[in-house]
Formats: structure tokens, C-alpha cells, sequence
């Protein structure tokens, strides 16, 4: 219990630290907010900014107090009114658009998360208890591509086979399973590959341990050793890669969302860098990295719950 | 599945029953030579990048050279690889792409690696409020999505190889700073270490003298395995348009430009991924391939 | 008619184009009610000759050679009725309690496990564990039953397998190592322990162990090996105070309370056994003959012992 609530405070320190990182970050360019804001909301991207006009803003949004002072502001107004800043280009407030864009994400991210952890633990135990053999050869070599591969190139590639020659799916799409097909197999791949690499490794380790041998002398059934003795105890760094993965899925997302038109945050992301919307890309790095931390949260949670030396340690 | 079993326990067995030490030898050399992948991957890697030092020399054409009366040309004898939609020879522009990748990726690792070694190491070996300091900005920069932070800083940075660089190496150097701040801390308790500490040597002697070299390995494993990560991010970054200007010749951006023409010229986004693919490979084995080598305990056998 | 004899077995690891030789040509009896000890040195093979009665080596290990056990080859059973045979008939001690309990399941489980596939009670069987438990110094075992193995002492854990080792009080109990890595006051509770043992359950015991106190304590008689083969065997007390062979000798004064005076050398490279006798290079008192041809065991006042010069000493 004392543990988690460690995790919770580090990862509410986290979310913090990151809002301050991308304000700051997003405040470098100095005298820029105010130029990009004016293109944006009054005179139009192809006129140039009088200096009334710029000083007028700087004093409206009150770019010329120290960033230190603007980031208190903000975060007062995030904590009491849940307003993280107005979008430059759709002029609504960065929250809405997030939450219009996030389930399209969470579908995207979940379905590739539970692709991944079923493909990827399966086959790495088979791959364990082949072990040398020719099936588990093939299936390193697979992997070894499989976390090699850039994610959007197995995109493309799918495309082309299934949608272009094959013409069995449409390649863009939003709502319903068919869509989700291509986008969920090319994110998840990786995690596949990387998922299985660690159970494989995990489980050899687990098996060479001294309880298998010792519940082998006890006459327990090879089945019976797997399932209850070696299974548990391998899964522990599985759920931890798991957790790892899903950084790597919402990073694969960006691209995969922008290839499929799919309409998630990443995609928004993309499209809020191209067009310097800079409240919008904190926005969405902000959504996208509470996202990784709930799920890692998630996964401490599993973690202790499995293993019985930390929950009582 | 029983002998697998048992072959699990082989080897926790040849370690504690018998003495096998006249098997292995301890060498690197002949370590590496026992490793058939990792001379392939290593020959593999020469290969390449001497075929991206040369590349102006090999290449068949300018890479550069519009020809707009041949552009999207499939592969054939005069354009091995085929042409993009400006008419530039594919097989040359991949060629010079090596470059890019190569040589930003081996920069944003340097880069990393020093910084993250500096870091650690000073967490590691001073403690206290320094240690206390620098762990709390590790945990912070480790425990969000890579990626996106890059991306975010292209955002406000604007492309550019500069720019690029620097985006990945402030995402990459934590994890060497991680790895290295729990070396340290091994290291620095073991006698040779505490000797050279009453000897009255100073700090930044025994840190060069006896803490780095003996806390270097994991992180070169580290960093040979990330060239690949790196290669893979930048390629991610051009993709989406926001990594390198439109110039540079890269294979994301030669992607993200062939996918317009997948239905007609396919092989314009197959190439380009290909050679990405073969370079990550071959960073990857040679990562695995030192691991064992430089650390033959990771395994997590105990010998007693 | 002995209640385990084993005949000529030898035992080879392939280690790349070599194999290790590490048990060469070991036959001694155990009858019946008699506790028989094996000890030596780490890496002499009597850890792998434990082992391999029970066929827990793993498959790569080439193993000659016959044990019988109540009249029957324990090499030619099938792998269900060796089960029925592990854990029931022969259970094996292993050594590093620490590594031989899963850190993941309780210890209730653990315990209950063996009486599982084995057409007998749970609960009758439980609850004569639990009484166990209590005879071999565990109080309130009920409880122990519902803690994790990491929340127990190494002397408890100890305990805790002897408990499942002599669950179906086997008919051969072998005891690998027991106190191997223990600290001094838990291997003078060993000591009790296996006395406790050996009077309230009279069974037969195999000892494997490099401790010549725990040794002379428990065991009726002693077969001392080294680099894979026996090289004498006599009554404990015989082999203990008045040793022959001159590796015995050695191994007595090596004894700290003999002056801890250390054998000099290595044992010989076991893929590559010397052609004379293993000894000879670290003997005080070796001849010509003794780097020419390796000794037979021969019967000398009793015992058996493997030296040119028996004879003499």
C-alpha cells in the first residue's frame, strides 16, 4: 500500500514536471507566442504584425510578466477551471478537442496493448519450451525483425498488400472493427516482438530455477510444473515490459493515426506541430503522457498483486 | 517441453557441479569469434558503412539530379531501385541516406552517452543532494514516451539537423545516466576503489582511473542497441515531415514522399523500409552479441 | 537385498565438443534403515549422482549405467511411473532452501501440492503434514501455511521442505547439501534435525554433504569421492577417524578444527582425467605407479578404498 502511494505521488510529481518542461519549452522562442497568436486569430498568416499590435497582445495575455509568473497562472487556471490553454487554430479550448479526440486513441492504444500481450506471451512461451528447435528459431528471427521494423513501414506495407492488391480492407476509416485492423497490426508489431523477446527470456530463466526442479521431485506433471510453478514468476518482468511498451505504442500511435487519417491525439499532435499550434501540442503531450503514467500506474498495481514479496516486503 | 526444462537446468548445473572453466575462453576475441551472428553483423555493418562513405564515389547518379522525364520509374537495369517523383535514381538516394542516418545517429548516442556517463557518474559517486537531484530528473525524463517529447521540441524547434540531433539526445541520455549511476555505486564500494580513496587520490583521477573503465560496458551494449533505436526515430521524425529539411536526403522522408505513389510505384516505399530494417537488424545483434560477451553474468545465474 | 544399489553409473555433460565426465563408475549399496553418506568436495559429482537417481539431470546429460530400487531399474520406468516413484518412494532435500521454495505461491500451497495426482486425501494428508510440521520444531504451522517462503528464516524453510520431503514418508529420503549456505547456529539445528529424522522415522537416508561433522553425526556409512569416483567407503566412524586413502586424510585435516591445513592443488580438469590416478598430482605420498594406472577399489580392513598403497597405511 505505502509503495503505491509512493507511485502515485512520483507520478502527480511527473504529470507537474512535464506541464512545466512543455510550457517552458513551449516559451523559448522569445516575443514569438505573441507574433504566432495574432497570425492565427487577427491579421492572417500572410500579413506581417504591426509592433501596437504585438505589444496590444503581449499585455492581453500578459507575455511580458517573467515565465516563472505565466506558468503559475496557468497551472491555477488548469487546477481551478480545467482550462489548459485555447487552441490558435480552432480557437476552442485545448481540453474539448482532447477529449473529441481521445477515445479514437484509447481504441487504437488498447486494442495494439491487448494484441500485444497475447500474441506476445503466447508465443514466447512456446518459443521457451521449444527451445533450440526450429520453431523457435524461426520465431527469434521473426522477432528480430518484428522490433526492427519501423512501425509506420510495416503501415505502408500492410496497405499495400491487403488494401491496394488484395482490396480486402479500405485504408482509411473510423468506427468500426474492420477499420481497426490494419492500424492496431502495424502498431502492435513491435510490441509483439519485444513483448515475446522478454517472456521467452524470462521463462528459460524460470525454468532453470531450483523450485521447478524441486516440484518436478515432488511427482507434480509437466503441465502442472508450467502452469502453476514457472508461469508467475516469469510473468514478472512481462508486466513490467508491458507497461514499458505502451509508451512505444502511443509514440508508434502518432505515426499510425497520421497514415490511417485515424482521428486520435497523435494525429492531432502531428497536425498542431505542422501548423505551430503551440497550446494544442502541449495539449496533446500532456494527454498522451497521463495516459503512459495511468497505465504504468496500472501495471505497479498488477506488479505487487503477483508478486508477494513486494506486497509484503 | 521436458528437455527444455532440462536444458534450463543444464546450465544452472555445468556452473555449480562442474568445473567447465577450461571450455570458454575469457578473451573478447575469441568470444567474438565463437559468435557466427556476430561476424555476419559485423562484416554486414563494414559493408555498409563503407558504402556510406563512399556513396558519392559508388553511387550511379547524382542523388540529388531532377530528371523529371524519368521520374517514378520502376526498377530496372539503369535505375536498379527505380527513380522517385523527381526522376532521382532511388539506389543512389538510399546510398546517400545511409549517411544521414548513420552519422546523426552515431552523434545523438555520443552525445547521450557522455552525458548521461558525466551525470551518472556524479550521481552515483557524489550522492546525497546531487544524487538525490539528478535521479529525481532521470525518473522524470524516463517515465514519459520518448517520441512525443521529441516531437514536441521539433515543434517549437523547427526541422534541422541541429535541432534533430539535439531533440534525441535530450530524450536518450537518461537511460545512460540510469545505467550508469547504479554502476557507480557498485563499483565505488569495492576495494581498488576504496584504496585508491585513502591513497588521497582526488575525485575526477579516481573517476577516470577507476570508475569509468569498469563501469563503461553496459553502456556500450546499451548505446550499440540504441544506434538502431535512433536510426528508427529520426526515420519516424522525417516521416511525419518535422525531423530533417526537405533537402537532406533521408529514408523516412523518402517514405513518407513514396507513399503518395504506392498504388503505381510500390517499391518506392518498399526500399527505403528495407534499408532501415537491415541497419536496425544489425545494430540489434550486435547489441544481443556484446551483451554476452562484455557481460556474461546477465543471465542472473549465481555462481556459488 | 539392498533397498538401492547402484550399479557402474557414470555421468557425462556435453560441453561443446567435449564432455565433462562427472560421475565415472559409481556402484555402492544403501540397505535398508541404514542413512549412507556421500561426501567430498564441491564438483566431485555427488550433488549430480543425487540427481540423477530420481532422473532429474536435465536430457543433454549422458547417463550409463543402472540404479535399482526395490528390485526395480529406475533408468527404464516409464515417465508416469517415475512420478508416482518422485516424491512418494524416494524424495529428494534439495540444497538452497532459499531457491528450492517458489516465491510466489504459500508455503500451504507448496505443501499440499505433493498429495495431488496421488488418489489420497487432502485434508487427511494436510493435516498430517501440519503434525509434522510441529515435530520437526515449526510452531504454529497453520499460520506458516498462509505466509510466502520470503517471510520465513533459512532454518524455517529448511524445515518447511523437510516437511514436504517426508510428506508420504518415503521409503529413501535423499538429502542434497542440507547445510549448504546456512548460517552456523541453523546447521547446528540441522544436526538435531536429521538425528529427529533418523529416530522418529527410521526410514533410509542418502546424505550428500561436505559436512564431516553433520556427517559423522548422522551416518551409518560413508563413501567419500572424488573427481567422480568413490574413493573409499567404510563405516562412518572408520572412515572418519581412521581414514585410509590419502584424499580422506586430507579432507579431515582440512577440518578447522583440525588445524584447517588445505589439500594442495586443483582437482584434475574432468574432460581430460588424468591417465594415473586422479590423486596422484596433489598426493603426499604418491609413486611411480600411481601416474601410470589408475587403482582399482579394492576391499581393504572392511571398507573399500581406491590406492595403490593401501597396504601399506
Amino acid at each position: 500500500m505505502k509503495y503505491l502511494i509512493k507511485r502515485a505521488g512520483f507520478m502527480a510529481f511527473t504529470v507537474f514536471a512535464v506541464c512545466a518542461l512543455t510550457f517552458f519549452l513551449m516559451n523559448v522562442i522569445p516575443g514569438g507566442t505573441a507574433e504566432l497568436i495574432l497570425k492565427h486569430t487577427l491579421i492572417g498568416l500572410e500579413e506581417s504584425a504591426t509592433e501596437e499590435q504585438l505589444s496590444q497582445i503581449s499585455s492581453r495575455y500578459n507575455l511580458d510578466d517573467p515565465l516563472y509568473l505565466q506558468f503559475y497562472w496557468w497551472v491555477k487556471e488548469a487546477v481551478l477551471r480545467g482550462d489548459i490553454g485555447t487552441s490558435y487554430i480552432y480557437n476552442k479550448p485545448v481540453l474539448y478537442l482532447l477529449t473529441l479526440r481521445l477515445p479514437a486513441t484509447v481504441q487504437l492504444a488498447g486494442a495494439s496493448m491487448a494484441i500485444a500481450t497475447l500474441a506476445g506471451v503466447s508465443l514466447g512461451i512456446y518459443s521457451a519450451l521449444q527451445e533450440n528447435r526450429i520453431s523457435d528459431h524461426i520465431l527469434r528471427i521473426v522477432t528480430l525483425f518484428g522490433v526492427s521494423m519501423p512501425g509506420f513501414w510495416i503501415a505502408l506495407i500492410l496497405i499495400i498488400i491487403f488494401s491496394l492488391k488484395l482490396k480486402l480492407v479500405q485504408v482509411s476509416g473510423y468506427g468500426n472493427l474492420e477499420n481497426l485492423i490494419l492500424p492496431a497490426a502495424a502498431l502492435s508489431l513491435h510490441s509483439v516482438a519485444a513483448v515475446m523477446r522478454v517472456t521467452r527470456t524470462s521463462m528459460l530463466e524460470t525454468l532453470g530455477q531450483e523450485y521447478i526442479r524441486f516440484a518436478k521431485a515432488k511427482g507434480l506433471p509437466v503441465w502442472k510444473i508450467i502452469s502453476r510453478h514457472a508461469l508467475k514468476n516469469a510473468m514478472l518482468p512481462v508486466v513490467t515490459v508491458i507497461g514499458f511498451q505502451m509508451g512505444n505504442l502511443l509514440g508508434g500511435a502518432v505515426v499510425i493515426e497520421k497514415i490511417f487519417a485515424w482521428p486520435g491525439i497523435g494525429s492531432l499532435l502531428v497536425d498542431s506541430i505542422s501548423a505551430r499550434d503551440l497550446p494544442m501540442v502541449q495539449g496533446c503531450v500532456l494527454a498522451i503522457v497521463t495516459m503512459f503514467l495511468l497505465v504504468n500506474f496500472i501495471v505497479d498495481i498488477l506488479y505487487t498483486h503477483l508478486d508477494p514479496r513486494i506486497r509484503y516486503g | 517441453m521436458v528437455d527444455t526444462m532440462d536444458n534450463a537446468f543444464a546450465k544452472k548445473l555445468k556452473k555449480e557441479d562442474v568445473l567447465i572453466t577450461e571450455v570458454y575462453g575469457s578473451e573478447f576475441s575469441k568470444r567474438l569469434f565463437q559468435r557466427k551472428d556476430m561476424l555476419f553483423a559485423l562484416v554486414a555493418l563494414l559493408l555498409f558503412t563503407g558504402l556510406a562513405l563512399f556513396a558519392p564515389f559508388i553511387s550511379p547518379y547524382d542523388p540529388n539530379a531532377n530528371e523529371l522525364r524519368n521520374k517514378n520509374l520502376s526498377p530496372s537495369e539503369d535505375h536498379l531501385l527505380g527513380t522517385d517523383y523527381l526522376g532521382r535514381d532511388l539506389l543512389s538516394r538510399i546510398l546517400i541516406g545511409a549517411r544521414t542516418s548513420l552519422s546523426i545517429a552515431f552523434g545523438v548516442v555520443l552525445i547521450s552517452l557522455i552525458t548521461g556517463t558525466a551525470l551518472g557518474c556524479a550521481a552515483g559517486y557524489y550522492g546525497g543532494i546531487v544524487d538525490e537531484g539528478i535521479s529525481r530528473v532521470i525518473d522524470v525524463f524516463l517515465s514519459f514516451p520518448g517520441v512525443i517529447f521529441a516531437l514536441a521540441i521539433m515543434g517549437v524547434l523547427g526541422r534541422g539537423v541541429f535541432n534533430l540531433m539535439l531533440a534525441l539526445s535530450i530524450v536518450q541520455w537518461a537511460k545512460y545516466a540510469r545505467v550508469m549511476r547504479g554502476q557507480v555505486l557498485s563499483i565505488k564500494k569495492q576495494e581498488f576503489v576504496l584504496s585508491a580513496v585513502t591513497s588521497g587520490a582526488d575525485d575526477f583521477y579516481i573517476i577516470r582511473r577507476h570508475i569509468v573503465p569498469n563501469a563503461i560496458a553496459p553502456l556500450i551494449v546499451l548505446a550499440t542497441i540504441d544506434i538502431g533505436h535512433v536510426i528508427l526515430s529520426i526515420a519516424t521524425l522525417s516521416f511525419l515531415g518535422i525531423g530533417l529539411p526537405a533537402d537532406v536526403p533521408e529514408w523516412g522522408a523518402m517514405l513518407s514522399a513514396g507513399k503518395e505513389f504506392m498504388r503505381t510505384a510500390p517499391y518506392q516505399t518498399i526500399f527505403p523500409g528495407l534499408a532501415i530494417t537491415f541497419v536496425v537488424v544489425i545494430f540489434s545483434i550486435l547489441g544481443d552479441g556484446m551483451r554476452d560477451i562484455l557481460d556474461p553474468n546477465h543471465e542472473g545465474g549465481e555462481i556459488y | 537385498m539392498s533397498l538401492l544399489e547402484i550399479r557402474g553409473l557414470s555421468v557425462e555433460f556435453p560441453a561443446g565438443e567435449n564432455a565433462v565426465k562427472a560421475v565415472s563408475n559409481v556402484s555402492f549399496e544403501v540397505e535398508e534403515g541404514e542413512t549412507f553418506g556421500l561426501i567430498g568436495e564441491s564438483g566431485s559429482g555427488k550433488s549430480v549422482i543425487g540427481l540423477a537417481l530420481l532422473r532429474l539431470l536435465p536430457e543433454s546429460a549422458v547417463i550409463s549405467g543402472e540404479v535399482i530400487f526395490q528390485g526395480q531399474n529406475l533408468f527404464s520406468l516409464k515417465p508416469s511411473e517415475l512420478r508416482n516413484i518422485r516424491g512418494k518412494k524416494i524424495s529428494l532435500m534439495p540444497q538452497n532452501p532459499a531457491g528450492a521454495l517458489n516465491p510466489v505461491l504459500k508455503n500451504g500451497l507448496q505443501i499440499e501440492e505433493v498429495f495431488e495426482e496421488r488418489r489420497v486425501d487432502k485434508k487427511e494428508g494436510m493435516k498430517r503434514s501440519l503434525k509434522l510440521m510441529k515435530k520437526l520444531f515449526l510452531t504454529d504451522p497453520e499460520k506458516l501455511c498462509t505466509l510466502y517462503p520470503h517471510q520465513l528464516s533459512g532454518g524455517m524453510r529448511q524445515r518447511l521442505i523437510a516437511c514436504m520431503s517426508l510428506s508420504f514418508e518415503p521409503e529413501l529420503l535423499i538429502a542434497d547439501e542440507p547445510t549448504k549456505g546456512l548460517d552456523p547456529e541453523a546447521k547446528a539445528g540441522a544436526v538435531d534435525l536429521f538425528t529427529k529424522i533418523k529416530k522418529e522415522y527410521g526410514k533410509t537416508m542418502l546424505l550428500i554433504t561436505h559436512d564431516l561433522d553433520l556427517a559423522l553425526e548422522v551416518c551409518d556409512r560413508i563413501a567419500v569421492m572424488y573427481a567422480g569416483e568413490i574413493v573409499e567407503l567404510n563405516e562412518a566412524s572408520k572412515v572418519l577417524n581412521t581414514p585410509v586413502h590419502p584424499y580422506t586424510k586430507g579432507l579431515i585435516s582440512a577440518q578447522p578444527r583440525n588445524g584447517l591445513v588445505p589439500l594442495r592443488g586443483q582437482s584434475p580438469s574432468r574432460i581430460k582425467l588424468p591417465e594415473g590416478c586422479f590423486f596422484n598430482e596433489r598426493c603426499r605420498c604418491s609413486g611411480i605407479e600411481c601416474s601410470k594406472k589408475h587403482p582399482e577399489i579394492k576391499k581393504h580392513k572392511g571398507g573399500w578404498v581406491r590406492c595403490h598403497f593401501q597396504s601399506l597405511q
